[in-house]
């Protein structure tokens, strides 16, 4: 394994955060270097989230002169973050958007986030790879798409962004056997109750893989297993791009410029080339040129400014000559099961990732359904929990009895790999926002084998609760996590941008966000997405 | 059913830790114990239907904790705290509360001779009920039940357990920053947390 001081010759950001007890770099930020609008910066950045935040860093190393834009705040976990659940609503993109099909998927605290860092700041911290079957379940499975690169092509970066993270968690025995530069941590009650359930079954389950650091990395501290990453860590112990890249892409000369709601990317209509981004700013319109742009605003947003980017020369939306803009867009099923225990479980202490099984990730020959799921521990804390309960129908006295028993419970999750379809997608609704911009509309219907996944994730999970000793189990059903919606393919008629992130109707415009994949696996986005990202920037910097 | 829902953690009392919490966090939780403005958002009409409906939904009115979940609510719709989504066929937030406040006082004047807050208890919940069960259509004045149903818990069961009262009923210590927990596990506990006096006591099986 690398050590720690070769992370720190490529990145870092850890050893650039304050060792003082408090959490951000004030003077970094202060002196972070301004571009102005009239310069032609080498490139602007729409999007400070797990895509675009590397990117910036990649680039900024390299000599780039680059503007990231976030339309949120530019966090200090001091000041702007709490240790509880319902005073951290401002962490999530709340912005109207509309939601239909015949499963709507909600949005908000589920799968959204807002300023820099993007949702990995309220993700739970969980960073598995996919799987190498991931690139090619169309071939291999007459499902989903091929990818238009394979596996290897992005191992380098998985394992680059796993040590900048860095990740923890026990040698990996699925897909891509591997092992993470950090211990796994100790568990809590509810992986407690996992990995033994699990091991009466004969399943394979493993402690990690998560972006929480076990042990001083840089001037980042211990993980203190408070129970509320999925708030904002106010530790600095669990990763995401406010402590992992935007500080070195600072210390580069890269400018984060917060606040800034992009709502136009320019093109010159008589070249066809991208001219730089419009955004709004302080109540005013700005226009930020540059010789290329690559846009980050994640699944919904992404097509969206897209097709609100339409223009003579691209009347249905830009990049959207095939009707693609904003299709194949795929959320996990994430049914959540919960079984109780006369011990207690006290499941809010320690992080609510802690152990995953990706035993039921492959396509299995006896099963009805193509493709798979993961299972992991979710945790959640009371309002979360209580939703859980309330699903049940319970209301009134009842409610609060079935509350009182929180500290008993144990709640497992699943990841199910939901297939990209072509209606699943993002359009304009008529609604407009405050900006006077249409708003998302995101229709999404699940099909047979969506169906048949989640039923088998839910058997399997009320299996190791039961096999643990939990004398009563009970499920929801939702989502989780968003890809899709600008997918990378062979050609044009298949996708939006290559396998290189460049679009294809505009060339000096990039897409280098979770919308890009073709395929989800069962895994948790973020790694993937923060290991495409670098990859393009190595593409852009004449590396691959 | 079982007992009561308070008293399954004796003395334990979320508050009598604020003074380990991180400031900017302690600030935000003891202003939830403090009074409110006066609403902001409804209408006094809409107040009083909606602390009646929120009592009702929280089981309030029969083992109080004293948390106004109406204010909590106002000031969150004052705020446009909302959480963004809404889907194709309800309204947004705002505007779906007060259509369907409005909706419960039609149906309490329709069948009981009175608002909503004024209805006996029974009458409350026989017209709560109704929604839940949704009819033959699903419907209920024009819109999907459920999914108002959906929207009338969410905001319930996040204001409700926003409050330091109701962690301590279920015995959750509430925020941990910058303190932290060192005995987690399974029937572990830090010095501060209170075992539950009848562990065994398994609501979802005596239901069963």
């Amino acid at each position: 394994m690398p050590s720690a001081t070769s992370v720190r010759a490529r990145n870092e950001s850890a050893w650039l955060l304050p060792n003082d007890g408090t959490r951000t770099n004030h003077r970094l930020r202060q002196d972070m270097r301004r571009f102005d609008d009239t310069d032609e910066i080498d490139l602007v950045i729409v999007g400070c989230g797990a895509g675009g935040s590397v990117l910036a860093q990649r680039l900024a190393r390299q000599g780039w002169r680059v503007a990231a834009l976030d339309a949120g705040p530019f966090w200090d976990p001091d000041a702007d973050w709490v240790s509880d659940e319902a005073g951290s609503h401002h962490l999530y993109w709340t912005e109207p958007r509309v939601i239909a099909g015949d499963d709507p998927v909600p949005m908000g605290s589920n799968n959204s986030g807002r300023g820099v860092g993007g949702s990995m700041v309220h993700y739970a911290g969980y960073t598995p790879r996919f799987h190498p079957s991931d690139f090619s379940t169309y071939t291999d499975d007459g499902v989903g798409a091929d990818w238009p690169l394979g596996y290897e092509d992005l191992k380098p970066y998985y394992q680059a962004i796993e040590q900048e993270l860095p990740v923890a968690g026990e040698h990996w025995p699925w897909g891509d056997p591997h092992g993470y530069p950090q211990r796994p941590h100790p568990v809590g009650g509810n992986g407690e109750i996992f990995l033994r359930g699990a091991d009466k079954l004969g399943i394979t389950a493993k402690v990690g893989p998560v972006a929480i650091v076990n042990g001083r990395f840089g001037n980042r501290p211990h993980c203190i297993y408070r129970g509320f990453c999925l708030q904002g860590c106010k530790v600095n112990a669990k990763a995401s791009p406010l402590i992992t890249h935007i500080p070195d892409a600072l210390s580069h000369g890269a400018e984060i410029r917060a606040n800034a709601m992009v709502t136009e990317v320019v093109i010159d209509q008589r070249t066809g080339r991208a001219l730089g981004v419009k955004y709004r700013r302080d109540g005013r319109e700005h226009f930020q040129r540059a010789r290329m742009v690559a846009v980050a605003g994640y699944s919904i947003e992404t097509p969206r400014l897209l097709l609100n980017s339409a223009s003579r020369r691209f009347p249905d939306g830009l990049c959207n000559e095939f009707d693609l803009v904003g299709r194949y867009l795929m959320v996990q099923g994430a049914p959540q099961t919960a079984g109780r225990f006369d011990a207690e479980v006290r499941m809010y202490k320690a992080p609510p990732p802690e152990v995953s099984s990706e035993a039921f990730y492959e396509t299995d020959p006896a099963r009805d359904y193509k493709r798979g799921f993961a299972i992991q521990t979710v945790s959640p804390l009371p309002i979360t929990w209580a939703e859980h309960v309330a699903a049940q129908g319970h209301w009134g006295r009842t409610l609060r009895e079935y509350m009182s028993d929180y500290v008993h419970w144990s709640t497992l999750g699943s990841l199910c790999e939901f297939l990209a379809q072509p209606e699943n997608r993002v359009t304009l609704a008529d609604e407009k926002d405050a900006h006077g911009l249409p708003v998302a509309q995101f229709a999404y219907s699940q099909c047979d084998n969506d169906r048949a996944q989640m039923k088998q994730a839910r058997t399997v999970m009320e299996d190791i609760l039961h096999a643990a000793g939990a004398d009563e189990v009970i499920t929801i059903n939702r989502y989780a996590h968003l890809v899709g919606g600008a997918r990378m393919a062979a050609g044009p008629r298949q996708g939006v941008v290559d396998r290189n992130c460049r679009s294809f109707a505009v060339p000096n415009l990039y897409i280098t966000d979770g919308s890009v994949l073709p395929t989800q696996g069962s895994a948790n986005p973020a790694l993937t997405i923060m290991a495409v990202a670098a990859r393009a920037a190595d593409h852009l910097t004449g590396r691959v | 059913m079982t007992g009561p829902a308070t008293g399954r953690f004796p003395g334990f009392d979320v508050l009598d830790q604020v003074g380990h919490w991180d400031q900017v966090t302690a600030d935000l939780i003891t202003a939830r114990t403090r009074p409110r403005q006066a609403p902001e958002f409804f209408t006094e009409a809409e107040q009083s239907a909606a602390a009646a409906l929120l009592n009702q939904l929280t089981g309030q009115c029969d083992e109080p904790l004293e948390i106004s979940l109406a204010e909590m609510v106002d000031a969150r719709l004052a705020a446009g705290e909302t959480d963004g989504w809404r889907y194709a066929d309800m309204p947004e937030d705002g505007q779906a509360w007060r259509d369907t406040l409005g909706y419960l006082d039609k149906d309490a004047h329709a069948q009981c001779g009175s608002s909503f807050a004024e209805a006996s208890r029974p009458d409350q919940e026989k017209l709560i009920q109704a929604v839940q069960d949704g009819g033959a259509d699903g419907q209920w004045h024009g819109l999907p039940a459920a999914r108002v149903w959906s929207l009338w818990t969410r905001y319930a069961c996040t204001a409700l357990y926003a409050h330091p009262h109701a962690w301590s009923e279920i015995g959750f210590p509430g925020p941990a920053y910058p303190r932290g927990y060192k005995n987690a596990g399974v029937d572990r506990r830090e010095p501060f947390e209170v075992a539950d006096t009848r562990p065994a006591e398994d609501p979802v099986q005596e239901d069963a």
